[in-house]
């Protein structure tokens, strides 16, 4: 256990005092320096895109269709990390198996691979015709290539693992001695997962699931790949659009700095509004979460 | 009203065994479980409630095996150490949830009734973090009690409790007992507290029953280090603290009467006595309090701990003198599950 440096041993309170104000100030200055690196970028994309090129971004049909798309298959993969995601945490959590490390490290490896790799992976696996995996999916009726699957499937392997290791934490934090008291009391375990173990991991699984759709909203390097361009079908039936951030890559390597400055500000706005909204709610308390907990 | 019983009950937990275990538990009897930490007493309970899997034995309900059914099918209220509060409920949350699980149509009158009962009633609306120890453990209670349980389990139910607040669980547990004649099995390290409502007590000795008496026979010959230290005997002695003494010596003294467990001795006398056997020690500290002065002596490398009854008046024996400790032969006690003399504290 070691405690924070604090300042070094001073004869009389003046100098405590000098060494004190020191030491915050170090200090500020150097949480103040990242939290400038943060800011710098989005105050430069507001100040080069002024309001009236923000309003008519949101007019042009062509970003409504791209805004659209990203956002409709990001809240498909979230819903994958919930009804995938979710059950393999609880399984990590609670269960003792063979193999149980190599598992635990194929669910941190999306998180280490670069995601061009990964987008060259799932190329290979699933759209190059004649693979057995091509013709499944084709005969599905969910075909990858240049389609809105094919942006999930991405966004799910490059976010669903912040959901898996949110929620075996969550889970794993559960005391043990809780839910053995739900059970004497007369709950089944399955009664008991619902009404004591999922309530009082959710707050945590909730945000694994924000951090889940951050990642995957964001993700440019594997659909560089594997969906480019995405052609209506399946889930999307606006027109051929790309998701936000291939979107503003292509508009930069055009040189519409303007136009790319302006659509980046308005995701901006909008999924920081949405962020915002989640926060929120957490603080109304409408979720069962540890509102016991929580400070008064 | 629910006779219980359990009969050579054993279960194995990675390396650790425990039993076997033979219990009966009458309506309105209470046990309390003793021994030191890893004993077995928690493994124990968790056993009974059902969370760990039996190798031998059964647990007997009037009659009735009930060793494969689940937690949930046992009826049996087990209260876990740190007690086990739902976190995001509210205590009329935690009351009421066994009740949920029954689907009662109206548990309101019920939930009312135990809150009132329990003294709950004005923190209905709060949650769990937010109540003293005291409450809490009087919210597990109520909880248990309103799934209707025919046998309480309560591991440490006097933990962190300050003087009131275990008075008030005493008096609850008692009531329990003695009013709706629900048996009751508690874990505790409070002799005070095991002692006021428990009728017969079970000591644990790594995994194995080392006794299963009543009180006044665990008062009066205690099997083994722990419960002589458990019913009140500050100078307790295993064999190996006593081995070698020169002849004469206090530790070849206490030796010839250590029984296979060791010797426990009551009263030692500060200063020579006129009939007692005596030896020279020196003073490592002196300790005043509301019961008296305590002087801890070391003689012949012994820990003796002396008590004066108060009122003690000044001066007090100094740091480092020589004094004699003098031992009434009446008043040690050989521990054991030998043949025990009776003996006089």
């Amino acid at each position: 256990m070691s405690r924070p440096a604090g300042p070094p041993p001073a004869s009389g309170p003046l100098r405590r005092g000098h060494a004190g104000g020191l030491w915050l100030a170090l200090q500020l200055v150097l949480s103040g320096s990242l939290l400038l690196l943060f800011v710098i970028p989005l105050v430069a994309l507001f100040t080069y895109a002024p309001l009236s090129s923000l309003v008519s971004a949101a007019n042009n049909t062509q970003v409504r269709a791209t805004l659209w798309l990203t956002f409709l298959s990001s809240g498909i993969a979230v819903l994958a990390a919930v009804v995938f995601g979710i059950p393999l945490g609880y399984l990590l959590a609670r269960r003792a198996f063979r193999g149980r490390a190599i598992v635990e490290s194929f669910v941190a490896l999306p998180v280490v691979v670069p995601h061009l790799l990964v987008g060259l992976g799932l190329f290979l696996a699933l759209a190059i015709p004649g693979s057995p995996l091509y013709r499944l999916t084709t005969a599905l009726g969910l075909p990858v290539y240049d389609t809105i699957w094919g942006v999930v499937l991405v966004m799910v392997f490059v976010s669903a693992p912040y959901t898996v290791l949110a929620s075996e934490l969550s889970f794993r934090a559960v005391d043990g001695r809780v839910l053995e008291a739900a059970r004497s009391l007369g709950a089944g375990s399955a009664t008991a997962f619902l009404t004591v173990t999922f309530p009082l991991a959710l707050r945590g699984i909730v945000a694994g699931l924000v951090l889940s759709w951050a990642r995957a909203v964001s993700e440019i390097g594997g659909l560089l790949v594997l969906a480019y361009v995405v052609y209506p079908g399946g889930a999307y039936t606006g027109p051929p659009t790309s998701t936000v951030s291939v979107f503003i890559y292509e508009l930069f390597q055009l040189g519409d700095l303007k136009d790319a400055a302006a659509v980046s500000s308005l995701f901006l706005l909008i999924a920081f509004a949405l962020f915002v909204a989640v926060r929120l709610g957490e603080r109304s308390g409408w979720l069962p979460w540890r509102r016991g907990e929580l400070a008064p | 009203m629910t006779h219980w019983a359990v009969e050579g009950l054993e279960t194995d937990l990675d390396h650790f065994h425990l039993g076997p275990v033979d219990l009966t538990l009458a309506p309105g009897t209470a046990v309390a479980v003793l021994g030191a930490s890893g004993a077995g007493k928690t493994t124990l309970l968790r056993t009974l409630a059902g969370f760990l899997p039996r190798r031998g034995g059964r647990i007997l309900r009037d009659g009735k095996d009930i060793s494969e059914l689940p937690p949930e099918g046992r009826a049996l209220g087990y209260v876990p150490q740190g007690l086990g509060l739902f976190p995001h409920r509210t205590v009329a949350g935690n009351v009421r949830y066994p009740l949920e699980l029954r689907s009662w149509d109206d548990p309101g009158p019920r939930v009312r009734a135990l809150l009132e009962r329990f003294h709950l009633a004005p923190l209905a609306d709060r949650y769990p973090a937010r109540l003293s120890g005291g409450e809490q453990q009087r919210v597990a209670l109520a909880r248990a009690l309103a799934a209707d349980p025919g046998l309480i389990v309560w591991d440490e139910p006097w933990q962190a409790l300050d003087v009131l607040a275990r008075y008030e669980l005493g008096l609850a547990l008692h009531e329990l007992r003695e009013v709706e004649r629900v048996p009751i099995v508690v874990v505790t390290h409070d002799p005070a507290l095991a002692f006021s409502i428990a009728d017969s007590f079970l000591v644990l000795d790594h995994g194995r029953v080392r006794e299963q008496c009543d009180a006044a026979t665990l008062l009066r010959a205690p099997s083994d280090p722990f419960v002589a230290r458990f019913v009140g005997y500050e100078n307790v002695y295993a064999p190996a603290d006593l081995a070698p003494g020169a002849p004469g010596s206090l530790r070849a003294w206490l030796l010839g009467r250590s029984g296979p467990e060791g010797v426990a001795v009551g009263r030692p006398l500060l200063g020579p006595a006129a009939d007692a056997p005596a030896w020279e020690g020196t003073v490592r500290r002196v300790r005043p309090g509301p019961e008296g002065l305590a002087v801890d002596v070391i003689a012949d490398d012994l820990l003796v701990t002396l008590r004066v009854a108060p009122p003690v008046t000044p001066p007090f024996p100094a740091l480092g003198a020589r004094i004699r400790v003098g031992i009434d032969p009446a008043a040690v006690l050989p521990l054991g599950p030998a043949p025990r003399p009776e003996a006089v504290r």
